[in-house]
């Protein structure tokens, strides 16, 4: 484990020395991602869900650095609850990107009434719920902007499943999605995401005061390590040992991943014809004639 | 023998367009022409993009295609490597690179192994070639082309080595990926490949072509990084990674005589010991021969015999004395 210093000296991050990633050449395969995928699919513009957290700072950066701000549209959607923090953070992202748009929509007035007659629903719900109607507002700007929805969710919240499905998941396409929340703080600090936004807690900010870390029980470092050697590098339980990781953790994380299986998947389609999207009928998303004006 | 010069065409196809690839590969053979090439390399599926799955039956072509005879008739005084999707006439379809050289197709290569793991599913949607040929050329020494997992067989530079081959031609469409910090250029993949290239080109003493293609398919990026490699393993050039560009190097082909005559490893490869060996393992994995590095009570194909508490290491039976 690293400390990675902030521009006074104080320690930003813990990096796993493991996780260290090529900034420049991570950089460069996003960018031209990005391109591509606009590219394939006849659009322009980009639109962005934009918390004040580190996930969607960076992907605001990446997308101003492939295809210029003024290309995309970063839209703050906060609840009445929403932190006051989250909403300045944001504010700041957008100033930080000359020339990017940015919009606040408040979601209050969409979720409120929902649960107006529903008083004992719990914050799972509630925040699922908002996460939803996030969604929402963000494919109508797709329409009004004319730009792709880009997906800021990170590798590790994938993985154990800390996401809405059809939620704050949906998205035309996920340029950090095999990024580990370490490996995202290592990037947003090498392109210059400010550092209040990499060094403050991650929060899904469904409540006040939440974060991830203590909802989850253990820091991202500690997390993404086990995740890092567990599903990209195969280890088994043993050698999950040999290199200082807790059992019980281990198991509750390989939990975690199981039940969240689904979340990263297209639902299946019962099979019954000749031919079956997703099981034999088998198309690159974008191919001749499915680029807009193409 | 003169200098050749080598333009690579790292370019990033589109994805299922044949008919603008057919125009970017016409367009890039006229700028290498004027800029003094004697050879022009294109990467794997340059025609027609990498990850087609179902598309690839759409953007077949049989070898008596005309865009293919329109290719060809762009390439006189000229040796030009394209990559496209084959047909044959059983309606096999076949990852394949052609040498075009004064008009015709001199030769076509049918990628050998079909990468089918990991991000890769190539066997799902592609038949595997079945012959490993060098072809004479109009530069005056034997060609060899391989396409991208070709090369990750150590057989295939060798063969097309001892089979008159002193150019190398690797057209390639390899996804970049593993970014950890340690590799030599920040990406692994481009890390493996760079040992591979210099390494088949000192044991071979040849010269080594890498064409590797840019952009984004679906989730895949290229990672370009095309290579010449002179056949004592040195770097004649290294293009940007991930950058489009038409790339030309000066080659000097008089080094593959004074390499090859300095370091004589081909004059004294064994091919006839190699295929001896090789006929053996054939025979005894497929249980026709008795296995001589397993052990006694092993079954026919099997190294290890059933219920051997602990087995002894492959290849020294029990008993024996070294």
């Amino acid at each position: 484990m690293s400390a990675v210093a902030a521009v006074d000296g104080t320690v930003l991050f813990e990096l796993p020395d493991e996780l260290a990633i090529d900034t420049d050449v991570a950089r460069k395969v996003i960018a031209q991602f990005i391109r591509g995928q606009l590219d394939q699919a006849g659009f322009e513009r980009v639109v962005l869900g934009l918390s004040g957290g580190i996930d969607s700072a960076l992907v605001a950066f990446l997308v101003a650095e492939a295809i210029g701000a003024d290309k995309l549209l970063a839209v703050l959607m906060p609840y009445r609850t929403s932190s006051d923090a989250s909403r300045s953070d944001a504010e700041e992202v957008v100033r930080r990107l000359p020339g990017a748009s940015g919009e606040v929509v408040d979601i209050s007035p969409m979720v409120d009434p929902f649960f107006a007659s529903q008083a004992d629903a719990s914050p799972l719900r509630r925040g699922n719920f908002m996460a939803r109607q996030r969604m929402a507002v963000l494919y109508d700007r797709s329409v009004t902007w004319g730009g792709l929805v880009v997906g800021t969710g990170n590798k590790t919240e994938s993985l154990i499943g800390y996401t809405t499905l059809f939620g704050d998941s949906a998205c035309a396409f996920n340029p950090i999605g095999d990024l580990y929340k370490s490996q995202v703080r290592q990037l947003a600090a090498a392109i210059g995401v400010p550092e209040a936004i990499i060094r403050k807690a991650p929060s899904a900010d469904l409540w006040p005061g939440q974060t991830d870390e203590t909802e989850a029980g253990f820091t991202y470092p500690e997390l993404d390590r086990l995740l890092f050697w567990r599903v990209d590098k195969r280890r088994t339980d043993d050698e999950m040992a040999e290199l200082g990781l807790s059992p019980e953790v281990v198991a509750k994380v390989d939990r975690m991943i199981a039940t969240s299986e689904f979340k990263r998947q297209v639902p299946p389609i019962a099979k019954l014809g000749p031919r079956t999207a997703g099981v034999d009928y088998l198309y690159p998303r974008r191919r001749p004639g499915s680029a807009r004006g193409g | 023998m003169q200098t050749l010069t080598v333009a690579l065409a790292q370019i990033a196809p589109r994805l299922g367009m044949l008919a603008d690839n057919l125009e970017r590969h016409h367009l890039l053979i006229e700028e290498a022409r004027g800029r003094g090439a004697g050879l022009v390399v294109f990467p794997e599926l340059g025609l027609t993009g990498y990850q087609l799955q179902d598309l690839a039956s759409e953007v077949a072509m049989r070898l008596d295609d005309a865009r293919l005879a329109d290719l060809a008739a762009a390439t006189k005084d000229l040796s030009v490597v394209v990559s496209f999707v084959e047909e044959s006439a059983d309606h096999r379809l076949f990852i394949a690179a052609a040498l075009l050289e004064d008009g015709r197709i001199r030769h076509v290569h049918r990628k050998l192994f079909l990468p089918t793991y990991g991000l890769f599913d190539e066997r799902r949607f592609f038949a595997a070639g079945d012959l490993l040929r060098a072809t004479p050329s109009r530069l005056g020494v034997g060609v060899g082309i391989a396409i991208c997992e070709d090369f990750w067989h150590l057989t295939v530079p060798q063969v097309l080595a001892l089979d008159g081959a002193q150019i190398l031609i690797n057209v390639s469409s390899s996804p970049g990926h593993d970014l950890a910090a340690t590799n030599e250029v920040g990406l692994g993949t481009a890390t493996s490949w760079r040992t591979l290239m210099r390494t088949y080109a000192q044991l071979t003493t040849s010269l080594v072509i890498f064409c590797n293609r840019v952009g984004v398919d679906e989730s895949i990026s290229f990672w370009g990084g095309s290579e010449v490699i002179a056949p004592n393993g040195r770097a004649l050039f290294s293009a940007p990674l991930f950058e489009e560009g038409l790339f030309t190097v000066e080659v000097p082909l008089a080094d593959l005589r004074r390499e090859r005559l300095a370091l004589p490893l081909l004059r004294d490869e064994r091919p006839e010991l190699q295929a001896r060996e090789l006929m053996r393992i054939v025979a005894e994995r497929a249980g026709l021969a008795p296995d001589s590095t397993a052990d006694d009570l092993a079954e026919a194909g099997l190294d290890v015999a059933p219920g051997d508490p602990a087995p002894e290491p492959i290849g020294f039976r029990r008993g024996s004395v070294g």
